[in-house]
């Protein structure tokens, strides 16, 4: 299938409305990138039953020939969480490694695209020998690693056995006896200089960890042929590190190497046997830490002397408050994931409660509260995760909250600003008390508006909630006005908004993109996007269960294939 | 022995084995493991040739190193080593407060306001104003930096942008660079995502942390000049267990597409340039009088009030930096002191830099008031190296830093009337204490040509389309 493929065959059936065709021509690539136009769509509108009132039943998957794969590198949190669970006991896993890059808000889709700087190999190595050190160091690490007992300083056989078991681990596959035979002669021939067989253990942990088999993943399928069948251990790889963010196990490794994770329902089974495991929070904060880009969080700049409740440690909280939320939504409540718009529900710590001005579960850590309607404040955008983040130092940002509720919500593309422009906003005086009063150059002047029309009246709905997320009523004396529209809906305030994106028709379908593109590391190309859709339905389907996406993003053709090696 | 001899036969040394550190190795105890300790290849990984790095024109940077010390010109100051660096910071500068005032040399001009903290080291100095970055203007902040540091635009959008070539700073590296234990140090004050890339896609990260920096280059391994003593055996177990990486990664890359093949290229690159760090490390090191081992930083500088120790964290890897160079462990820097679009609160000021760029009504004293502060804190750097004596001169004398930021006047997102600075002569090839003024939005792709000529990289010419030139800034070559 082309990209200029109409949207009917991209979703199996006609689209039923006018309007939705439009949507869909926008996504298929016929869309304006310049601002003045309506905002382009980059994933395909909501399919479900609102606008016929009759859920539809879900096609055939759509075939896809999907993108050429890519070698995709551990990001900084893979790399901690597999040696993790890699060895046993407690373990400091340096955190000063070659830092991850975002591209297109995702650093696992940057993960496929950066390699690795002079200094990231030396950082690498350090931190091999650090991690290798302890092992060894450490009764519980080293009984839990050693399988035998070494006959001497430079027993290869030993060295052999416990190197082969280790590498089979961290590069997920099975190791050929060339590359054990190198490691144990490296561990032999230090051991041998050393007089100690563990000495020489170190440097064959440490070149473990260093490989590249280690360090990237590769998942290129087998054959020739524009669809090539990830192999079975490769998926095993894709499928833990999507819902685990770490290394498959002894269970799903061994499964994969027998072959039989090929067959759909034995896929289907590890896939759930993941979720149920602890390990599958880890994985899943993991995935909203990278799209709402909470890893910026601690250690955020606010000045506190404009907010007064700034203090170091708050961005830390509301990042670990908006993990909380997604966390119990989807294995707590396996609940509507719209409803992450709406809820009532807050997890917060006496920081949080503070600003938010609720009492306080428990004095220590997170407890669950209620924020009452009259705080204004609910959902994932009236935590404080969101209006730190898309603020300034020391003010608020109409555009910066506007563009993520587009780009990151929405799955909406807003250009750059121009170059070249004059972006100063005035002080704030007697007139324009208010930021709604300061942004009407970037509404009144039409070359700023073309753009900012898209962002500012969204943006400006939150301005009841300052730079750190704190309530506000007014500004420099002056009443804020919250109310604008997004796209034709009005709303009063961030209370009501919320209920305009939970019933946004592009909210379901930019989540199962987030999704999709987290899972196989790219963005996708025009098939993708009609699988996107198809995924979409059964999101819908379902009730929106997150849970239930994952399982069926696995599943799917996209994941399960990969396009001609380039 | 002259100092030139003495630099000669060290590194020659490594040509050569047995290397004359060989004496001082522990016995090899099993013939396997001599290999471990055997001498380091020498350049191997260096690439003759970087294609398409200089717009699609092929460059060789085959010179072998020594013509830095010995060429043609050669002089009693030349023999010291040849350095080069990148000093970079976000956000522009208040053009009509940073132009000096006059023009030409010597007495024909004064330092301007955001200027006058280099009075010291004016005599060191080459300050250009009104030229132009000539690529698109397409991504505020990113194609300034881009058009200047690898003279080609930058490709993409504020989200997702990435360069098209490398950064001058590791052109030159690969020119100068291959002697040193650290090819180049790359340091960004508050951010590790510092503009110095290898190539599109591949950031050198810059180290944040004053006492890591520190830790890293004088710390356990390093030996100062004179100070002999055993070789570290693990220097051998190390180089060991990367020769099993380096087969790893040959045994993948040849199952790999083209564009994989090239990312693991450039992780092989690291993986070569880390052994042969350690096989220099097995050798004696550098002697430069002036070299000793600094002071340590401080263990962490917190941030207080929420702000960021500017000065404080710039003054530590400014003296770890200046040591680094003066005791020849890398003879290549890019230093950041703040990333393109920063929003670093500086002390006193009402609001993040890049915020204030836009918010403040002109002419924007609270920005100018951070101009000041950073050129500060380069001043700071500048008069350090310049205490450093090597020879006749100093150790600026013997360096070259282009010290720039990504746009003229921030408030527009303008590339022109960039503020441009280039300290030190480069061992007497640039022309110091001089403002040269264009008027005519000339390509500031001439002051990079006439650098990389200076660091002794042959090539025809600089740039691509608009950005492209086959001469240099006449005004500051000698």
């Amino acid at each position: 299938m082309s990209a200029s493929a109409p949207l009917r065959s991209a979703l199996g059936r006609p689209a039923p409305s006018a309007r939705r065709a439009l949507r869909g021509a926008l996504v298929l690539g016929l869309g304006l990138s310049a601002c003045g136009d309506p905002p382009k769509d980059a994933a395909p509108a909501d399919d479900g039953e609102e606008e016929t009132g009759e859920p539809v039943e879900r096609g055939p998957a759509p075939e896809v020939t999907p993108g050429a794969p890519a070698l995709r590198r551990l990001t900084q949190s893979q790399y901690e969480n597999a040696l993790r669970d890699m060895f046993a006991g407690e373990l400091y896993v340096p955190t000063n490694l070659e830092p991850d890059n975002d591209v297109e808000g995702l650093l696992s889709v940057g993960a496929s695209t950066t390699s690795v700087s002079a200094y990231g190999v030396e950082l690498y190595e350090a931190a091999a020998l650090t991690v290798a050190e302890q092992v060894l160091a450490s009764p519980e690490a080293k009984a839990a690693l050693l399988s035998c007992t070494p006959t001497g300083p430079d027993d290869s056989t030993c060295a052999a056995e416990v190197l082969g078991a280790l590498a089979r681990r961290a590069w997920r596959r099975p190791v050929s006896a060339a590359e054990v035979g190198r490691l144990a002669e490296l561990v032999a021939q230090i051991g041998a200089a050393e007089g100690s067989f563990d000495a020489g253990m170190v440097y064959g942990v440490a070149a473990v960890l260093q490989s590249p088999h280690f360090l990237y993943r590769r998942e290129h399928g087998e054959g020739t042929g524009a669809v090539r069948p990830v192999t079975s251990v490769e998926l095993a790889s894709r499928l833990s590190f999507l819902l685990w963010n770490s290394i498959p196990d002894e269970e799903l490794l061994a499964v994969a190497e027998s072959g039989a994770l090929l067959d759909e329902a034995v896929l289907e089974e590890q896939a759930r046997r993941l979720l149920a495991h602890d390990n599958a929070r880890r994985g899943l904060r993991n995935l909203f830490d990278e799209v709402f880009h909470l890893y910026n969080l601690p250690g955020i700049n606010k000045d506190p002397l404009v907010f007064l409740n700034a203090d170091p440690e708050l961005g830390a909280s509301a990042r670990e408050e908006t993990l909380l939320g997604v966390e119990a939504m989807v294995f707590d409540d396996d609940g509507d994931f719209r409803d992450l718009l709406t809820t009532e529900r807050a997890f917060v710590d006496r920081r949080l409660a503070a600003l938010y001005g609720v009492a306080a579960a428990t004095p220590e850590g997170f407890g669950e509260v209620y924020l009452p309607a009259e705080l204004g404040r609910r959902g994932l955008l009236g935590q404080a995760s969101f209006l730190m983040l898309q603020s300034h130092a020391t003010s608020s940002s109409a555009t910066k909250r506007g563009v993520f509720v587009r780009r990151t919500l929405l799955c909406q593309e807003i250009p750059a600003p121009p170059a070249d422009v004059d972006t100063s906003i005035p002080e704030a005086d007697a007139t324009s008390p208010t930021l709604r009063e300061r942004l009407q150059t970037h509404l009144s002047d039409p070359y700023c508006a073309s753009c900012h029309q898209l962002t500012d009246p969204i943006g400006l709905g939150f301005e009841n909630f300052d730079g750190i997320g704190k309530w506000r009523l007014t500004e420099n004396g002056a009443t804020i006005d919250a109310s604008g529209d997004l796209d034709g809906v009005a709303f009063a305030n961030a209370w009501q908004m919320a209920e305009v994106l939970h019933d946004s028709p592009l909210l379901g379908p930019c989540f199962t993109r987030h999704v999709y593109r987290y899972g196989v590391g790219r963005v996708e190309n025009g098939d993708e996007l009609a699988l996107i859709g198809w995924l979409n339905e059964g999101f819908a389907g379902t009730g929106y269960s997150f849970r239930e996406l994952l399982v069926d993003t696995v599943l799917s053709p996209g994941f399960r294939n990969v396009g001609e090696l380039q | 022995m002259s100092t030139s001899n003495r630099w000669i036969e060290r590194f020659s040394s490594l040509f050569a084995p047995p290397a004359r550190g060989a004496l001082r190795r522990p016995v090899a105890p099993s013939p396997a493991l001599g290999r471990m300790l055997a001498p380091p290849p020498l350049s191997a990984s260096r690439r003759g040739v970087l294609r398409g790095a200089l717009g699609g024109a092929a460059v060789t940077v085959g010179l072998p190193w020594l013509e830095l010390f010995v060429g043609p010109t050669a002089r009693a100051e030349t023999t010291f080593p040849v350095r080069f660096g990148v000093w970079n910071w976000g956000n522009g500068v208040r053009p009509e407060q940073w132009r000096p005032v006059g023009e030409g040399s010597g007495l024909s001009w004064t330092l301007s306001e955001e200027l006058a903290p280099l009075i010291n080291v004016k005599e060191k100095l080459a300050v250009v104003t009104g030229m132009a970055v000539k690529v698109p203007n397409y991504i505020p902040h990113w194609s300034g930096a881009g058009g200047l540091l690898t003279g080609l635009d930058a490709l993409g959008d504020d989200e997702d942008w990435t360069v098209q070539g490398p950064t001058i700073d590791h052109i030159v590296a690969d020119q100068i660079g291959g002697a040193t234990i650290y090819k180049s140090i790359e340091i960004g004050l508050d951010t590790n995502e510092i503009f110095s890339f290898t190539g599109p896609n591949a950031r050198a990260p810059g180290e944040t942390d004053p006492f890591t920096l520190y830790e890293r280059i004088f710390g356990a391994t390093f030996r100062e000049p004179g100070e002999g003593g055993i070789v570290d055996p693990r220097l051998g177990y190390r180089r060991s267990a990367l020769d099993a990486v380096m087969q790893d990664v040959h045994a993948l890359q040849r199952e790999l597409g083209a564009a994989d093949r090239v990312r693991l290229e450039a992780h092989l690159d690291g993986v070569r340039a880390l052994e042969q760090r350690l096989a220099r490390l097995q050798e004696d090191p550098p002697d430069l009088e002036a070299c000793t081992r600094p002071v340590a930083p401080e263990v962490s500088y917190p941030d207080i009030d929420g702000r960021v120790q500017i000065s404080a964290r710039a003054q530590a890897m400014h003296e770890v930096l200046a040591m680094a160079l003066a005791c020849d462990q890398t003879r290549v820097f890019n230093f950041m002191l703040s990333r393109p679009v920063a929003n670093l609160m500086f002390p006193g000021s009402p609001d993040g830099h890049h915020n204030l760029t836009h918010d403040e009504p002109s002419p924007q004293p609270e920005v100018h008031e951070i101009t000041v502060q950073i050129i500060t804190e380069l001043a700071y750097f500048l008069e350090r190296l310049d205490s450093i004596p090597e020879g006749d001169g100093t150790l600026l004398d013997h360096a070259a830093i282009l010290c720039c930021s990504e746009h003229g006047e921030a408030r527009t997102h303008a590339i022109t009337d960039m503020p441009i600075v280039v300290a030190g002569s480069a061992g007497g090839r640039l022309v110091n204490d001089v403002h040269y003024r264009s008027y005519t939005d000339e390509n500031v792709g001439k002051v990079v040509l006439s650098l990389l000529r200076a660091m002794g990289v042959s090539t025809p010419s600089w740039g691509d389309g608009d950005t492209f030139t086959e001469d240099g800034l006449s005004a500051i070559e000698v």
